[in-house]
This record gives C-alpha cells, structure tokens and sequence, in this order.
C-alpha cells in the first residue's frame, strides 16, 4: 500500500512552522536588519539608514566586543577541558562499582543541574559575596584575610566555578550513561587477551566513550559562548564588566544603547564564531577517530 | 554493564566526597540562610544555623511583598513550562515519526538543517523574536513566553532516536493492511510505545522553560507576567541597589522554593533525565 505523500508532511507541518516562525524567520531578520545603522541628523531623532558592512566594520573594530570574544576564548580553553576531564574521570569511577553509596554520589552530583543558571548565579553570588561569604569567614578563622571573588580581575574564574559547578554533573551522567551501554562481552574479550585496570580503561572504555565526548565538547562549546545569566545576576553584588561575555555586550547594546541593528550584527557574528569553531572541532575528531 | 564490584577504593572515596561536598555545599548553605534574618546572615557562620529561627518571617515578608506577587510568579513558572512542555512534546512526536516512519524527498537535508539550529546562540534568535513580537503587539503577554519554546531543535533530535528505537516499522505495515488510517497509527499504537520519550523530552522541555532567563527578560516588563527566575533576579538588583532594606534572606527563600519543584521532578523521575542523550551518541 502507498501512503499519500503529504503524509509526512503533515505531521511536520506544526513543528516546521513555529521552526521558521520562531528560528528562520529571527535569522532572516537579523541579517537584514544588521544592514542598517543608527544615524542622527543635525538635532533631529537618530534614524534607522542603510548601511550595508557597516555594522560588521565597526564589529571587528569594537575593542569592547573583541575583548568579550577573548575572554569567552579564554574561558572556554580553562572551564571545558577542566570540566569534561573531572567529569571523565567520575563516570569511570562510579562506573566501575554499584551499590548504594555509588546512587547516592550520582543523584548529589547531578542536583546542580537541576537549578536554573539565574539562580545559580545568585546563590554562588551570596557565596562569593566578601561580607558574607562563608570561606571568608573560614580563611578569617584560620589567620587569613579572604579574597574578593567578585573583583574584576577574579570574577571571570568565579563565574567559571559556577559553570563547572552545574554542568560536570550533567556531562558525567552523560559519560556514565555511555559506559553503562558498552556490551559486557567486549569487556570478557579484553580480560581473555589479559587487559585489566588502566588498559581496560585506555584500550575499550575511552574509545568507545569517545563519540560521547564529542557531543559534550560540542555542546559545551555552544553552552560557553552564550553565557549571559551569571554574569547578569552576578552585577549588582560586585564589579563585572559590562562586555565580560559577548551576550553580556550585546544586551547592553541592546538594552542601553537601542542599537538593535548593531546588537543584531553582533549576534550573528556570535553565531558564526560559535559555527566555525564547532567546524573546527568537527573536523579534527573526525580525523582523529578512524583508528 | 559494569564490571567490577568492589568497593571504592579510599582514594576513590575520598576524590568522590569531595565533588559532593563541592556540589551540595552551596544547597546546604540554601537550607541554612532561610532560617536566618539579614543580622544573623553577616554575624554568624554561613555554614550552620544560627538561633532564633526568622524563617516564619521570611515566609511573610516573602510571599506578602509587593502584594504578595512571588505567588504569582510561581504560578507563571508552572504555566509557562508546563504549556511549552505540552506542547513541544507534540510538536517533537509528530515531527520525529515523519522523521523516523517515513520517506521523503530532502528528508536528510531537513533533518540536518534542523539539527545545526542547536548551534544558533539565543540571543541571535531572542533579539529579532523581541523586535518581531513588538511589531505584532504580542510583548508582556504569556504567549511571548511559550510560543518560542514550543520548537526545540533538539526535543525533535532525541524523539527521533526514541522513534527510531522503539517504533518497529512493520507494525505500520500491518495496521495499514487492517486499514487504519496514518493519524490512527501514530496516536493509537506508536505514542504507547514511546512513552518514556515523551516523559524524557516533556521533561527536558520543562526543565529548558523553567530555567530560561533570557527570552522572559527581553519578551515580559509587567512584573505580574514574571517567572520566577526573573522575579527573583529583579528583587536582587532592586535590593542591592542603595535606599532599598535588603532582601538577602528572602531572596535566599525564594531561590530554594523555586528549585524545589525541579528537584522533586528529579529525585521522582530520575531515570528519565539521563537516557536519550548518551544512548544517540553512542548509536550516532
């Protein structure tokens, strides 16, 4: 029996079209409106005029945006790797054992995950906070003086404990999820050929974890470059600079500033960065993997 | 399946409480500060309780506020992620079966063009979604909140793989031959089947509403239409800023009631928060 060919795409038709509604269309429209600029005449109100590059030229002359670029950079190349190791490292630990001890360890790494990044922030914030945070006091007890986490030089690194706080949890029950499904004659196999402890680890459990690993690289690749929420909630209690994250930038020029076109130009930029480094990626673990 | 089954070595059990420690010390610290007032909050030590309990009046002075609005806000939050939950659950199912029971011409491209979304920043999407819904009058209203949720890149992805793995195509072959209709298929014997796929990506669409900050910020300036993310956000700038009591210890209530139903979500419903996501990755 043949099925009308219209079938499949009704049962597409709602998700296509909140999907161009709600995801080509904001595309679209920031592209166009990323080729006007914000011009004011004489006295008279600013105005919305055409024009064209413009925008993307005073980007990559922004030393604002360039910086909030360079620290998203700089952190991502500390926070991931820190975050996707400790989190490889557990889920090998706790895959190796069961009972009750190791539902507990999961179930408590993993809660963070459940708490919205908004109040997160405001919680580590209260933490960090100098007056009233309780490593403060603790250093203050032992002789100390306590530190400012919320100084502008810091506060990167205290936004990037947020961070790790909430996602290595989530990125391990990744992992582990993963371990949990390689098929137990492959590991009788390697015992046969003698392979235990480490070697078990390096020559069949990291390999094959390996395609898990990608898509928790990529996807905290992605995670890195939006990061807005901590950073906004962070604010009134310490000094973060406006521009400490692109999303953070392009708010304020938003927000602030008015400057739709511009903010737009800036989210595109984003959003390709965001491309060509998943690309990049991409492509070097593809090369890496046929082995 | 695992392999050995020894106990953890003191090493072992030694690195594993410390990342417990790290991960539920700022929740300990949450239990903590809702029975204390701000006093006690800069006076005594952070990490245990202090006595007298101010936890009835921060109860008080939480939910009477600016008349009482933190229980609105509660409620937005269950209305807002539970629509976008519901809804994006039907969505993804209808678009993962296409996806996943049928043939169509530019089906891969599609489905690639879909998943590469997931790359797109939310800013680049809220932005222009802010500029649009201005246009059409819908700003400060609850569908500026749900409508965009209810596409999710990624809420279709994992119901693909759910319909891919539990959906035995040859069971469409026989119910056709018995003359049921396409709708009939899908809604009668394939939603049954992937049940535990629409807990996993209801829950995933849920969690993704609850705790979105950005799109409410932007799309909602009428406090009474806030979630509670943003309501709490905004009493922690007004009160840090000078003139204003602060509301360290209430804020600190509201944060712990609005994890709450998350947390209940996740010790209830555990075992559906995991799967999907590895298991692709490991056929992918």
């Amino acid at each position: 029996m043949k099925t009308p060919r219209a079938v499949p795409w009704l049962f597409l038709s709602p998700f296509l079209l909140l999907f161009s509604v709600f995801y080509i269309a904001p595309v679209l429209y920031a592209g166009y409106l990323s080729m006007f600029i914000k011009k004011r005449a004489g006295f008279g109100a600013a105005k919305e005029v055409f024009g064209g590059l413009e925008n993307y030229r005073r980007a990559f002359q922004d030393s604002d945006f360039i910086h909030s670029l360079l620290n998203i950079l700089k952190f991502g190349v500390v926070q991931i790797p820190l975050m996707v190791i400790l989190a490889t490292a557990f889920a090998l630990i706790l895959d190796s054992h069961k009972g009750r001890l190791q539902g507990f360890f999961r179930t408590a790494f993993y809660l963070p995950y459940t708490i919205p990044s908004v109040i997160a922030g405001l919680l580590w914030g209260y933490l960090y906070s100098k007056n009233l945070s309780p490593f403060n006091q603790i250093s203050k007890m032992l002789g100390g003086t306590g530190a400012d986490f919320l100084g502008s030089d810091v506060v990167l690194w205290s936004i990037a404990n947020i961070v790790t706080w909430t996602w290595t949890g989530y990125n391990m029950i990744t992992l582990y999820a993963a371990l949990q499904n390689i098929p137990s004659d492959l590991y009788e196999a390697a015992r046969i050929d003698g392979a235990d402890g480490w070697k078990l680890t390096r020559y069949i459990k990291l390999p094959l974890l390996a395609p898990s690993l990608v898509l928790v690289l990529i996807f905290s690749l992605i995670g890195t470059m939006q990061i807005f929420a901590e950073p906004f909630v962070l604010r009134p209690l310490g000094y973060v600079p406006d521009n400490i994250t692109p999303n953070t930038y392009l708010y304020l020029i938003a927000s602030r500033d008015g400057n739709f076109s511009y903010a737009a130009t800036l989210a595109i930029l984003l959003a390709l960065f965001t491309f060509v480094l998943s690309g990049i990626f991409l492509r070097f673990t593809r090369q890496e993997a046929p082995k | 399946m695992s392999v050995t089954r020894t106990r953890f070595s003191p090493l072992q059990l030694l690195a594993l409480t410390a990342l417990a420690i790290y991960s539920l010390l700022p929740l300990w610290w949450l239990i903590v500060t809702i029975f204390k007032d701000n006093g006690q909050l800069f006076s005594t030590f952070g990490l245990w309780f202090s006595s007298p309990s101010h936890l009835s009046e921060n109860l008080h002075t939480l939910f009477t506020r600016q008349d009482g609005i933190f229980s609105r806000w509660i409620m937005n939050s269950f209305l807002y992620s539970g629509a976008t939950a519901l809804g994006s659950v039907l969505v993804s199912a209808m678009a993962g079966y296409a996806f996943s029971a049928y043939e169509f011409r530019g089906k891969d491209a599609l489905f690639s063009l879909i998943l590469a979304t997931i790359m797109v920043p939310a800013t680049a999407l809220v932005l222009p979604i802010f500029l649009m819904m201005q246009k059409l009058g819908l700003l400060n209203t609850y569908w500026a909140v749900i409508l965009p949720g209810l596409v999710n890149p990624f809420g279709l992805y994992l119901m693909r793989l759910f319909w891919d793995s539990s959906f035995p195509k040859e069971l469409m072959e026989a119910a056709r031959i018995d003359g049921a209709g396409e709708w009939t298929i899908f809604q009668r014997l394939g939603l049954p089947l992937v049940r535990s796929g629409l807990v996993t990506v209801g829950l995933f669409a849920f969690v993704t509403a609850w705790n979105n900050f950005f799109l409410p910020l932007v799309a909602v300036s009428r406090d009474d239409l806030f979630p509670l993310t943003l309501g709490l956000s905004v009493w922690n700038q007004t009160s840090s800023s000078s003139g204003q009591e602060p509301l360290y210890t209430v804020i600190a209530l509201g944060a712990l009631i609005s994890i709450l139903p998350l947390v209940i979500a996740f010790l209830t419903l555990g075992r559906y928060w995991q799967g999907g996501v590895a298991d692709g990755a490991v056929k992918g």
